[in-house]
């Protein structure tokens, strides 16, 4: 059967059915060349269709243990070709044991270029003989994913309080806000941190604070920031209290409980090879990044320093607040996929902050 | 920070003549850098002694030394220039080298200069192998189990540690020149010697065998401030054990998980701040074991190099230019991304398609010599093919090799050719997927990994669905095979049709290919900059935004015979036309050049040079016409079947082009115009040979027709030796594609006449006087202008004759012609109705722009706009040499003789006041030493014996020795002049190359011909190449090269820039 990516806005697109069940979400590139299953099993990237650029994915295999957290979240996986061999299709049954449609042999560049001038609109990934069967398919699928809760954080977040011993017995107590946190993030603390206290995206700040930790790191995860009221309470109740280290989502919803407010990027940055200057390290390197959306700048109180900034766009990377002891970061310094040049932020929390 | 305001005038070091291992790619360097840094307001001074260069017209830097590349004429130009820095990273080994030494020798202190880019102990610490290692110690990463082994008896105990195979590497060589892998300890023991030898500190690395092993390379760049990018990753197809020059490799990696990349990206940041490298750019080299995943450092280089021009050309990330521009103190924040014009240069390409490297090489011309491949690079230049797929990619390498149309023919598959590395591999890869080896198989003869083995066969397979199915559903199975990469040539051998009509049935399904964009992003920000390549996977191809370019066709891979010069004369070609006004679209599929550099042309594709997608390109583009005539012979074997399919085709038209190249046609011609030619007769086969053999006479030369750079072209002076000939080529001679047979002048003197010729005006650009006689490869055979020997009475004939012969021919743009004089009668050889190899020394020797004459020509310019009075080649004071270079070392089976056959890799220029200076720097350029004092080795056929007299007793005079065999050392004696006799190799030892082996020869004169005495001469030639001891096998050559040795005396070095070029 032939497979379409149908687009929202009327744009379709044509490829192989590989795997999967017929899905809609949000349709983002990343143009890392590789780290697909970290990327497919990222929690930020629930309810999205994701398209890699590089030409071929599922090339190396598949491996438990990259895995950034329990399952995967992706709606959808998009590629101009997929590993397919007697001796390795790892990564296409992988993708089918959860349902999750895998295309390819699609147009990744026209798509690409479509989602870089238009934005980042919904769409479906569809089996069906003929594009307008495509087209009927597709409405009803891309219509019911638009009405499920906006708190997309609260839909991935653990529901249970999870304590984690750290690696470094004299290392501070940390509490994790789980907005839907890479693995890695856990890792990279638990490498500085006597223990971690892993906490839902709706637990008060009182919960938190009852444990006395001595940082609080919150996490990456999905969709809009302006729609996580209850943390963004929160967090704001948090702030001043305990030094505070956000990572992406929890960079945004970090601004927001400043004061600041943020705002839908055209495309967003997915990708290995972001070049951030780093003022608090006073070095440019490379990152990780999967957003869509970033604080802006001019709404930020004054004692907010913006010290990370996106050399390709300028865009707000990172912000800082001595007096508040806050540290907001929109990249992934945990990296997985992508370089670790970053990696250092977590010492600065955890050895500067706490 | 901004640029250093300390700096005002920096002196850039070049590469010298192409060899293997160190070819135009620095070139494409050098002149990047140099642009940049004149654009940066700097005063550039560039040393170059390769005259086929871009890097060295005046226009390029402020200043250009066309010198030799040796410590006492540098120590001259820093006296004269004073500048405040020298680069020496963008000239390749050569340029780290002579900087290491300019810096040993306290030259660069005494004269206040600071290198920039590479301090000394940054090149020793990349260099030197023990250094290295220890650095790699110190952050922890893995390298082979090795010892640094400084002499023979230390080598023997650290194999017998270490087990066979082991790898040697000697220290500061250049493409792993002297090195190898040995399987046996008799081997090993010969090697050892050799690389020892190699070394310049006698020094090799001798190292457990990693055989097997992945191979990766990170093209890397650091900052003044630290910053630190992955430009590009590149993996090897052949597994270790075969350099990497050699290599097929792919760009990006494509084998290893997000884990290991980023580990090994992190291993190869360590190492360039723990080297030093302080800005600027830098290769890592590492292996990785199949299995256990262990990685281990091969080797890394602190500058640019042939894997960071791929790299460039892979994700237009200009390494060099941004190289040159962080030396100057900028940070890659502050310099923009060239090809999106909006982002900046810190940051690491992201590609959406594959790059795929194929080396080109050039076995065929060194008979003897063995296709098999090792450490020690053997490519003579290298195609890219950029597609959406690795499928595609590989397919479009495959054609751009210029091989075969069909990109991936069949051929007939032997094991051997698999299991051990070879040239042509990976075709007996594609047919033992079709003889139905299994991966696991084939994995198991090669060690390759099986990921590219899948593609592989999946390219088969498809071969089988392509025969199968293409009757019953065309569309939709053409579709597939373009998208894997089939050339037409090829769908057509599989379904058993004609070229043709797959080119027909692709127009009716409007099957095209679309033309993507390389914009270092993956689409994620809009570019600016048209550098294109074509895929059949998209939707629909980007805007140009003109339409009606000149489309200049380039010369491909480097290959013996067709090089850089044709680069040159491509690149100034397409420099004139957009001078012009005209929109130029550069097509090329050699990533080494300055003609695949985005900024060179308005548009430029990066495609294979075959008919089929020179079409494309030129429906694409609605071309207003393109040019055959700078890209060498390539360009003008493709444009009939470019003009049948209704392009215009620029300059002169292809019945001139017929006239000059069909051999009938041309004699016909001459005979009209009263100019003398050899005798000649064409022979489709033996019997018609032995026909004509009493029309031609012996000596005759015999060549297949259609042949570039004299291929089984060979001197014959007997019906003995044409029967042989016969047996040995007989396969390339057809009734079609005749053996052509011309009496050969023996001992004329022959020139090169390089002119351009526009409807009513003409200009000489010069006569180049070749220094040995007929019977050596004009590429091969030094030259020089002015002529030296000829009269200037005959110059003049020669020109007038040049003229009439253009004006027959109706030659627009550019003629080569190469003639001979014997007895006073001048003969017309050869014509080329094209640039030529010359073109670039002539361009430089005689200052005038003859290429862009051949566009003004092209242009349809009028005498009344050219002024061509205004060019006169003699007016210059200087006398101009062409030196070669050989290959020689690295095929260790083949004879250094010279003949009819090309074999030089590249060629070098030395100027001077007189004659003899410019022989002297000629030869230094071209890495000849010049001993000036010794022993000299004799061996000469008997009618060199007497000539050679004088200059004997001259060499005797200047205090040299003499030895020679028995013959030669009576003789001497008869004459007065003491020598050593010396048994000839059969008469038992010692005999005469163990006296040269043993280092008692300072240079050798060996002068012989017939197919038996060369073959008995063959171990003292060899010797000498092993030992780099000067041999002369000719004797103009030798008097040459003992008036060079007179300079030498001389003592005294001028250096002197290259004069401005008048604009045409």
């Amino acid at each position: 059967m032939n497979a379409w990516l149908v687009l929202e806005t009327g744009e379709v697109y044509s490829g192989l059915w590989h795997s999967g069940k017929d899905r809609a979400g949000e349709v983002v590139f990343n143009t890392s060349h590789s780290g697909y299953e970290e990327i497919a099993t990222d929690p930020s990237y629930f309810g999205q269709i994701v398209c890699l650029t590089a030409p071929m994915m599922g090339n190396y295999g598949v491996d438990q243990n990259v895995w950034e957290s329990r399952r995967l979240w992706i709606e959808g996986f998009i590629c101009l070709q997929v590993q397919d061999s007697d001796r390795d299709r790892s990564w296409i049954k992988r993708l089918d044991e959860d349902g999750i449609p895998l295309v390819s042999c699609l147009d990744t560049r026209g798509l690409v270029l479509r989602l870089r001038s238009g934005g980042t609109p919904w769409g479906a990934l569809v089996q069906a003989e003929t594009e307008a069967e495509a087209r009927e398919k597709a409405a009803p699928l891309i219509a019911a994913k638009k009405t499920i809760d906006k708190d997309w954080v609260a839909a991935v977040s653990r529901r249970e309080v999870e304590v984690r011993p750290g690696r470094r017995a004299d290392g501070p107590r940390l509490a994790v806000l789980d907005f839907g946190s890479k693995e890695n993030i856990l890792r990279e603390l638990e490498n500085h941190a006597s223990e971690l206290r892993l906490y839902p995206s709706r637990a008060s700040a009182r919960d938190i604070l009852a444990s006395q930790p001595d940082g609080i790191m919150l996490t990456n995860g999905p969709g809009d920031p302006a729609d996580v009221r209850v943390a963004t309470e929160t967090v704001r109740e948090l702030i001043g209290k305990k030094p505070i280290f956000g990572i992406c989502m929890g960079h945004q919803i970090l601004g927001l409980a400043l004061g600041g407010k943020t705002y839908k990027m055209k495309f967003g940055h997915r990708g290995s090879n972001h070049p951030i200057k780093d003022d608090l390290l006073g070095r440019i390197y490379m990152t990780s990044q999967n957003h869509g959306y970033a604080v802006d700048r001019a709404t930020l109180p004054e004692d907010v320093r913006v010290t990370h900034v996106n050399l390709n766009d300028q865009t707000v990377a990172g912000i800082y607040s001595e007096k508040r002891r806050c540290l907001g970061i929109q990249y992934h310094p945990e990296s997985c996929p992508g370089p670790h040049d970053a990696r250092d932020l977590f010492r600065f929390f955890t050895e500067k902050m706490t | 920070m901004p640029r250093r305001q300390d700096l005002r005038k920096v002196l850039i070091i070049g590469s010298g003549p192409i060899v293997i291992g160190q070819a135009c790619e620095f070139d494409y360097s050098g002149t990047q850098a140099c642009k940049a840094l004149m654009a940066e307001g700097l005063e550039v001074i560039l040393v170059n002694s390769n005259p086929a260069t871009i890097m060295t017209d005046p226009e390029i830097a402020t200043r250009v030394y066309v010198e030799p590349l040796r410590v006492e004429f540098l120590e001259k130009i820093l006296e004269k220039e004073k500048p405040d820095a020298v680069i020496p990273t963008l000239g390749g080994q050569t340029a780290l080298n002579l900087a290491l030494e300019l810096h040993s020798k306290g030259i660069l202190q005494r004269h206040g200069t600071r290198l920039l880019g590479a301090t000394p102990e940054v090149i020793k610490a990349a260099e030197d192998r023990e250094l290295f290692r220890d650095i790699l110690d110190e952050i922890g990463a893995k390298y082979p189990a090795s010892h640094l082994v400084r002499t023979y008896e230390q080598g023997l105990k650290v194999a017998e540690e270490l087990g066979y195979p082991l790898i040697l590497r000697p220290n500061y060589t250049l493409g792993g020149g002297g090195g190898g892998i040995a399987f046996s300890p008799e081997g090993y023991q010969q090697m050892l010697v050799q690389a020892l030898h190699e070394s310049p500190t006698t020094e090799v690395l001798v190292e457990a065998s990693i055989l097997g092993w992945k191979e990766f390379e990170l093209e890397v760049m650091r900052d003044g401030a630290g910053t630190f990018v992955v430009v590009c990753s590149i993996e090897n197809l052949d597994p270790c054990g075969v350099h990497t020059g050699d290599s097929i490799t792919v760009a990006p990696q494509q084998t290893l998980s997000d884990r290991e990349y980023q580990a090994m990206r992190d291993e190869a940041c360590k190492i360039i701040e723990k080297v030093g490298i302080q800005t600027g750019g830098a290769n890592v080299q590492f292996a990785v074991h199949p299995a256990t995943g262990e990685r281990v450092v091969i080797e890394m280089n602190p500058r640019v190099s042939r894997s960071s021009a791929l790299a460039s050309k892979a994700t237009g990330f200009p390494i060099a230019k941004i190289a040159a521009l962080l030396a100057i103190g900028y940070r890659l924040e502050e310099i923009r991304n060239d090809i999106t014009k909006t982002t900046p240069s810190c940051y690491e390409p992201a590609l959406d398609y594959v790059v795929t490297k194929i080396p080109r090489f050039a076995f065929e011309k060194f008979a003897g010599a063995r296709d098999m491949l090792t450490t020690q690079m053997k490519s003579v230049g290298e195609v890219m093919g950029i597609g959406r797929t690795l499928q595609e990619s590989l397919m479009k390498a495959l054609a751009s090799l210029e091989q075969s149309p069909q990109g991936i023919p069949e051929v007939a598959f032997a094991t051997d050719k698999l299991s051990y590395p070879n040239s042509q591999r990976i075709l007996h890869l594609f047919q033992a997927f079709r003889d139905g080896k299994s991966v696991a198989e084939v994995e198991s003869l090669t060690s390759i990994t099986p990921w590219f083995l899948e593609q592989i066969e999946a390219i088969v397979k498809f071969e089988r669905t392509l025969r199968d199915e293409f009757p019953r559903h065309p569309e939709r199975v053409l579709r597939d095979a373009k998208r894997r990469g089939f050339t037409d040539a090829r769908i057509a051998a599989v379904t058993g049709g004609d070229e043709r009509d797959i080119l027909d049935l692709r127009e009716k399904y409007r099957l095209f290919p679309k033309y993507q964009q390389v914009d270092t992003c993956a689409g994620e920000f809009e570019s600016a900059t048209p550098y294109f390549y074509s895929s059949y996977w998209p939707e629909r191809s980007v805007a140009l935004d003109f339409s009606h370019p000149v489309v200049v066709i380039g010369s491909g891979p480097n290959r013996i015979g067709q090089g850089i010069e044709f680069d040159y004369s491509c690149v100034r070609g397409v420099k004139a036309f957009r001078r012009a006004g005209k929109k130029v679209a550069m097509v090329n599929s050699n990533p080494e050049t300055v003609s695949t550099d985005y900024d060179t042309s308005d548009v430029l594709f990066f495609e294979p040079l075959t008919a089929e997608s020179l079409h494309e390109i030129l429906r694409f583009t609605q071309a207003e016409g393109f040019v055959a005539q700078l890209g060498g012979q390539t360009p003008i074997n493709i444009a009939p079947k470019l003009v049948q399919q209704g392009h215009r085709l620029l300059g002169s038209s292809l019945e001139a082009i017929d006239l000059a190249e069909d051999r009938g046609l041309f004699s016909k011609i001459c005979r009209e115009l009263d100019f003398h030619i050899p005798n000649s007769a064409m022979a489709g086969s033996l019997e018609e040979a032995l026909e004509s053999e009493k029309n031609v006479g012996y000596p005759m030369i015999c060549r297949p027709s259609y042949v570039l750079g004299g291929r089984r072209m060979e001197v014959i002076e007997s019906h003995e030796e044409l029967l042989s000939y016969f047996q040995r080529h007989g396969d390339y001679i057809t009734m079609d594609r005749p053996c052509l047979m011309d009496q050969f002048l023996a001992g004329a003197l022959e020139v090169d006449v390089d002119l351009v010729r526009g409807a009513d005006w003409c200009v000489v650009g010069g006569i180049v006087e070749h220094i040995e006689a007929a019977g050596v490869h004009s590429g091969d055979s030094m030259g020089v202008l002015p002529p030296q020997r000829l009269k200037d009475e005959t110059c003049r004939r020669m020109e007038a004759m040049s003229i009439r012969l253009a004006e027959r021919l109706g030659i627009i743009g550019h003629l080569n012609l190469q003639l001979a004089v014997k007895d006073d009668i001048i003969y017309i050889l050869e014509a080329n109705p094209r640039s030529s190899r010359s073109v670039p020394f002539i361009v430089k020797a005689a200052g005038i722009p003859l290429v862009d004459l051949g566009v003004s020509a092209m242009l349809g310019r009028s005498r009344d706009e050219v002024k061509p009075e205004r060019y006169d080649w003699r007016r210059g004071d200087t006398v101009s040499v062409k030196g070669v270079v050989f290959p020689f070392k690295k095929f260790p089976e083949a004879d250094s003789i010279l003949g009819p056959e090309m074999k030089s890799t590249g060629e070098s220029m030395g100027r001077g006041a007189d004659y003899s200076d410019a022989l002297m720097k000629a030869f230094l350029s071209s890495h000849m030493a010049l001993p000036q004092k010794g022993e000299i080795f004799l061996s000469l056929r008997d009618k060199d014996k007497e000539p050679l007299l004088p200059l004997l007793k001259e060499l005797s005079g200047m205090g040299y020795s003499f030895s020679a065999t028995a013959g030669t050392a009576g003789f001497l004696e008869k004459k007065g002049l003491a020598c050593l006799p010396l048994r000839k190799v059969h008469e038992g030892r010692p005999h005469c190359v163990d006296r040269i082996r043993s280092g008692e020869v300072s240079f050798v004169i060996n002068t012989t011909t017939g197919r038996r005495s060369i073959e008995a001469s063959f171990n003292i030639r060899r010797a000498c190449t092993d030992y780099s001891i000067p041999c002369v096998t000719e004797s103009d050559a030798a008097e040459a090269f003992i008036l060079a040795l007179k300079n030498v005396r001389r003592g005294s070095i001028a250096v002197n820039p290259l004069p401005p070029m008048e604009a045409p």
